[in-house]
This record gives C-alpha cells, sequence and structure tokens, in this order.
C-alpha cells in the first residue's frame, strides 16, 4: 500500500509547487514530503525483505525486495536534494540568479523528476518502464538547461538527443523480448516482466541474446556506461546542484535497474556467461575511460561527472562477475555511490557558486574560505576514492575479493590498477583545492542550517554502512539471494 | 495493398535520406506516417478490433497532422537556412541507406524468423527505417533534422512491433505516442532556446563542452 502515497505525495508536491507562491516556505513542506517518502520507502523495503513477499497491484505495479531496494536509494537521496534545495534555492533568489515564479517551477520539476525516477522500479510492464525511464530524460533535460546560458542550452540539447536516441534502442530490443515470449508462449501478447521471468527458459536464445545487447546499448547510454557516456559529462556539470546529485546518484542507477531486470530474463534464459561477459567488458571500458578523463580534468563538476561513469562501471563489473558476494557488493555499491556522489556534488555545487568558476585551477583554499562544506567535501573525497571507514572501501573490496575467488584475476588486477589512477588524480586535484592559497577577494562563508544538515545525513550514511557492516556480512548475502530469488 | 503501403514507408525513407531541403524532410516524414497510418487503418479494417481504430487514429492525429505542423511552425518562426547540412551528400547518403536495406535482410534472416515470408520482408523494412533515422540524425547538421530523425526511428520501431508481436498492449502504445508527442514538443522549446542564444540551430556548431 505504501507505494501509493510514494508515488502520490512527489507528485501533490510537484503540483503544490505552482500553486504556492513562497519558495521559502515550499522548500520546507518540500523536505518534509521527501522525508514521509522515505520513511514509507524505508517501512516497504523492509516488509518486502523480511518477509520475502511480492506486491502486485491490477497487474500494472509489481513489487519485489529488488524494487523496494532500488525505491530506497532513490527516497534517500532526493530526501537529501530536498533539504539542500532549501538554502540553495533561497541563495539563488536572494542573488537574483532567478526569480521567485522560477523557483516555484524548479520544485515542481524537481518533483516531477523524483516520481518518474520513483515509477521506475514499481512498474511491471517493460513498456512502461520504458516510458518512464524516457519520461526522466524529458523532465530532466529541462533542469539541466535550467539557467538557460549558452552552456547549459548545450549540455541539455545534447542529453535530451543522446538519451532519446539510446532509449530508442532499449524499445527495439524490448519489443524483441516480447517476440521471444510471443512465440514461446503460442502467441500470448505480453510484456509484464513477471511473466517474462516465469517463461524465460522457454524463450528462444538467439532473439534474447540480440534483444539483450540492443537493451544494453540503449539503457547503457542513460546508465551512463562507456563509450555510450558522452552526455554525461555536460549534463551533469551544468545541472543545478542539487539535480546534479540526484542525475548521478540515483538516475543512472534507475538505467541499471532496468538493465537488470532484463539481464534477469537473459539469465534465467540463456545462462549465466553471455549478461556475465557482457557486463563484465563495458565496466572496465568504463573504467579506463574515466580514469583517463579524471586525470587530466580541469572542470570540477566534470570530474565528478567523470568518477560517476567510474563508479557505474564497478558496479557492472560487480553484477557481472555474478556470485553472492559480487552481487551483494555491487548492489551496496549503488547504495554507497548514490549517497557519497550526493554529498560531493552538494559540495561542488557550493565551491562552484562561491568561487564563481568550475575551473580547479581557480579554486584555491576552501578549507579556509568554506570550514564547513571544505571539511565534509575532503571527508567525502576519501570516502568516494575509496578509503577505510568509510562505505564505498567496503562495496569495493567485496566486487574485488569477489572476483579473485572467482579467478578473475586480469579483472580484479585491472580493477585495482585503475583504482589507484583514479585515487591518485583525485588527491592531486583536491589537495590543491582545499589546501591552496585564498584568492585576496575570498570571505569566509558559512554554510545555511538545511545544506549543513543535508550534509550531515548523507555522511552519517557513509559512515554508518562502513563501520557497521563488515559486522553483519551474513545477513548481506542472505538479503541478496532474497533479491534475486536464486 | 499491405505490401504498397510498406513500399510507401521504405521509399520515403529513401527520400528522407536523399534530401537536402528541410521542408522537404518534413514533408516526406508526414508521407511515411501516411503510409504508417494507411498500412495499420487496413489491418484494423480487416480485424475489425477498437483498439486498432483508436492506434491508426492516435497515428493520423499525431504523426502525421499534428508534429508536423507543430515542425513546420518552427521553421515560420524561425526562418533558418534550408539547407540541412550535409556532412555526406545525397548520392553517397542514398547508397548507405541502400546498404542498411541490404544489411537489415542480411540481419533478419539469419537471425529472427526462417527466412523469406511477408514477416521477413516487413522487419527488413522496418530495421532499415530505423537505421535510416539514426543515419539522418547524425549525418546532417541543422537541429530539426535530428528531431525529424528520431521520429524516423520511432516509426520504423512502430512498424516492428506490429509485426513481430501483434503490436504492444494497448495502454503501452498510448503511452508510447503520448510520449512521443511530447519529447518533440521539448526538442523544440529547445530549438526555439538554441536559436534565441546561439542565433543558428547548427547543431555541429555547439562544441564549448569539451573533455
Amino acid at each position: 500500500m505504501q507505494i501509493f502515497f510514494i508515488l502520490g505525495i512527489p507528485l501533490l508536491l510537484g503540483i503544490a509547487a505552482i500553486l504556492v507562491k513562497k519558495e521559502r516556505a515550499f522548500g520546507i513542506i518540500n523536505a518534509i514530503g521527501h522525508l514521509a517518502v522515505l520513511s514509507l520507502s524505508v517501512v516497504l523495503f523492509k516488509d518486502l525483505i523480511l518477509s520475502g513477499r511480492t506486491y502486485s497491484y491490477f497487474g500494472f505495479i509489481y513489487l519485489d525486495a529488488l524494487g523496494a531496494f532500488f525505491i530506497f536509494v532513490i527516497s534517500v537521496v532526493s530526501f537529501a536534494a530536498a533539504l539542500y534545495s532549501i538554502g540553495y534555492i533561497r541563495d539563488e533568489v536572494g542573488e537574483a540568479l532567478i526569480s521567485e515564479k522560477k523557483a516555484g517551477l524548479y520544485y515542481a520539476l524537481f518533483n516531477l523528476f523524483c516520481f518518474s525516477m520513483f515509477f521506475v522500479p514499481a512498474v511491471n510492464n517493460l513498456g512502461m518502464l520504458w516510458v518512464a525511464i524516457e519520461m526522466t530524460t524529458l523532465i530532466s533535460a529541462f533542469l539541466v538547461g535550467f539557467h538557460n546560458t549558452k552552456d547549459s542550452v548545450e549540455a541539455a540539447w545534447k542529453y535530451i538527443i543522446i538519451c532519446s536516441v539510446g532509449i530508442i534502442f532499449a524499445l527495439l530490443g524490448t519489443i524483441l523480448f516480447s517476440y521471444a515470449f510471443s512465440l514461446s508462449s503460442g502467441g500470448m501478447k505480453s510484456l509484464n516482466w513477471s511473466d517474462m521471468a516465469a517463461s524465460a527458459s522457454g524463450m528462444d536464445k538467439n532473439i534474447m541474446k540480440t534483444a539483450f545487447i540492443f537493451i544494453l546499448v540503449g539503457y547503457g547510454t542513460k546508465a551512463g556506461l562507456a563509450p555510450m557516456h558522452t552526455w554525461l559529462p555536460d549534463a551533469h556539470s551544468q545541472a543545478v546542484a542539487p539535480i546534479s546529485a540526484l542525475l548521478s546518484g540515483v538516475l543512472l542507477k534507475t538505467a541499471i535497474y532496468a538493465i537488470l531486470r532484463f539481464g534477469i530474463i537473459v539469465i534465467k534464459g540463456a545462462g549465466f556467461q553471455y549478461f556475465g561477459n557482457l557486463m563484465i567488458l563495458l565496466g572496465l571500458v568504463s573504467l579506463i575511460i574515466s580514469s583517463g578523463f579524471v586525470l587530466v580534468q580541469k572542470d570540477l563538476k566534470r570530474l565528478l561527472a567523470y568518477s560517476s561513469i567510474e563508479h557505474v562501471g564497478i558496479i557492472a563489473i560487480g553484477f557481472g562477475l555474478g556470485t553472492p558476494l559480487a552481487f551483494a557488493g555491487a548492489l551496496l555499491h549503488i547504495f554507497n555511490h548514490a549517497v557519497t556522489k550526493s554529498m560531493m556534488f552538494f559540495g561542488g555545487g557550493q565551491i562552484v557558486s562561491a568561487y564563481k568558476t568550475h575551473n580547479m585551477n581557480d579554486i584555491r583554499g576552501v578549507i579556509k574560505s568554506m570550514p564547513f562544506v571544505g571539511i565534509m567535501t575532503l571527508l567525502g573525497v576519501f570516502a568516494l576514492t575509496g578509503l577505510p571507514p568509510f562505505s564505498i572501501f567496503i562495496s569495493e573490496i567485496m566486487i574485488i575479493i569477489a572476483a579473485f575467488v572467482k579467478g578473475s584475476y586480469l579483472v580484479a588486477a585491472l580493477l585495482l590498477l585503475l583504482l589507484a589512477v583514479i585515487f591518485g588524480a583525485f588527491i592531486y586535484h583536491f589537495g590543491n583545492m582545499f589546501f591552496g592559497k585564498l584568492p585576496k577577494d575570498m570571505t569566509v562563508r558559512t554554510e545555511r542550517l538545511s545544506g549543513k544538515l543535508a550534509f550531515l545525513f548523507l555522511f552519517f550514511q557513509i559512515c554508518a554502512v562502513g563501520l557497521l557492516l563488515p559486522f553483519i556480512k551474513k545477513d548481506l548475502l542472505w538479503i541478496t539471494q532474497r533479491l534475486f530469488h536464486i | 495493398m499491405h505490401v504498397i503501403m510498406l513500399f510507401g514507408v521504405l521509399l520515403s525513407s529513401y527520400l528522407m535520406v536523399a534530401t537536402k531541403r528541410i521542408s522537404a524532410l518534413i514533408r516526406t516524414f508526414r508521407y511515411q506516417s501516411l503510409f504508417l497510418f494507411m498500412a495499420t487503418f487496413a489491418v484494423a479494417l480487416k480485424e475489425r478490433q477498437a483498439e486498432l481504430y483508436a492506434i491508426a487514429g492516435l497515428l493520423l492525429v499525431i504523426k502525421v497532422l499534428a508534429i508536423p505542423h507543430f515542425l513546420y511552425r518552427i521553421i515560420k518562426r524561425i526562418r533558418p537556412s534550408e539547407d540541412l547540412g550535409l556532412f555526406i551528400n545525397a548520392q553517397l547518403s542514398l547508397a548507405c541507406a541502400l546498404s542498411f536495406t541490404w544489411l537489415s535482410w542480411v540481419f533478419t534472416s539469419r537471425l529472427i524468423t526462417p527466412p523469406g515470408g511477408t514477416q521477413g520482408i516487413m522487419i527488413t523494412v522496418a530495421f532499415s527505417v530505423v537505421l535510416a533515422g539514426i543515419f539522418i540524425m547524425v549525418s546532417r547538421m541543422m537541429a530539426l533534422a535530428q528531431i525529424i530523425g528520431l521520429l524516423v526511428m520511432e516509426n520504423g520501431l512502430f512498424l516492428l512491433a506490429s509485426t513481430v508481436s501483434g503490436g504492444m498492449p494497448f495502454f503501452v502504445e498510448i503511452a508510447i505516442f503520448f510520449d512521443v508527442f511530447v519529447s518533440v514538443i521539448i526538442m523544440g522549446i529547445f530549438v526555439y532556446r538554441i536559436n534565441k542564444l546561439f542565433t543558428h540551430i547548427d547543431v555541429n556548431k555547439l562544441s564549448s563542452l569539451k573533455g
């Protein structure tokens, strides 16, 4: 039952945003609404994980533990982004960068965007899944081009065009899947995931394999897997900061969710090997390409965007390895990357708006000019590059161990090497920014309360997962088995 | 009868690939949608299903009337140059389109069905229309051409869906139509914005974001 509220609240907030004129008051209402969504999604996830049940309403909404997990991740990041938006948007209105009316539009689009993302894991019909993911593109394109500058409009145009083309391939794959299904079931017409997964073993293997390539290219574009990632750095660097966090933290994950759904059908129908090899290949390509761009990057927000490609690559490798430990690591990495990268984008957004430049060479002495944001972002850098005791360390080490245990030494070695390269690059870039000499005209800035809360909320989760998880690893493997019905 | 419509769809995709002017591109897109509508309507008449009539109606309203009208309006408002800006000249483009058709034929006969038969031909046509759409998107400089390329791809997919799986479930079909319509409107809005900020709609010159 909770799912209707999870879907309904953002929709209502979206409508209310246009009607309520005071952006200040609405920002707070918005955050409270998303807090409610977060608590509902926790209840839903706990319920589904413990009972192992699945919910299905009208044959249209289908929820199992995997879907509930993604809903939970989305709600965590959307709450943090709603919290952070209060201060961010107030600053923008205060500096007359946007009008009060446009702030209302921002909140409306923000909520519609959240609604469309919540819709993705809840829907059973694979055609509707496609429509939901395309809706996320269309809505967020406005948020990417929100400031209406030359760069942001260029980014939005590339985003909408590349993702729409990519996603058309996903529709092609979906059609081929439904063709394979109708061949195996004697002409029955259905696009429901639950039906397809049930009769996956009888479906034509060749068609299924070809269709999965299209799915991987299509949703892989949206997930930011290289070499289809070209829209991602533009869009993530030009979007409004809270939206960058949503794009990077959870939008990419909804596309991964779609790949997983089809992947489960392929695994059941055509064996694991095919799925695993493709995922590992794309994951490694993403890692290699992103590590190169991270090394030579000059733009702060693009650096973070390329790091997202890297982490999506790690997630893909985790799923590609396919042992329960690797699956658990990949799922955990989805959550860890979502919270850590959101925090980094909040920090990056603050830094960029204080220094009025994206160029890292012109940003110096962040720790002095913005003590709170500086320290949080510095901790975020350590968390993001995989230092213990933070959470990303745990999930990365799980995936690497899984690779060694499975005997994929080459994958493990490449993963370690590239992670080391990226670690070095990050420490170099951020070390200069944080500790360099403060420019003369910079004044010390303090963070608003709502912004601080958003940082602390995310940081708490990074630490909690990092510190507590090593003690409950057994439960985690059990949870993974529940999620994938292995 | 059905084959003639199919031939019309294929032929219009060749025409689109070979054309150099934006208004001709939109006009040919309208013809292609019209052929698609007639094909769907013919099936609807034969099978007498209310859903098929509804889908055919939507096709007529959205793809034959509304979208081309909207695109023409954009042209009227911003008055871009008629030239599409071809990276690859018309003759070579046409040769590419023909080779796409051959490739789709090979692909279809290897993979999907036992080779030959009406279904095989229909799938081949569908795939070559999709490929022609991609080709228009990547080899033309004007922003409007990219929108049309996307629509052509979508047309190909519609054909594919109605061939291989007897069409998608009704409400999915409706949702996709709605989605296509909304995405064209949104892309149109961005074309206006690009025109206002850059004073041109040549996407080849949108290259300030790099690295």
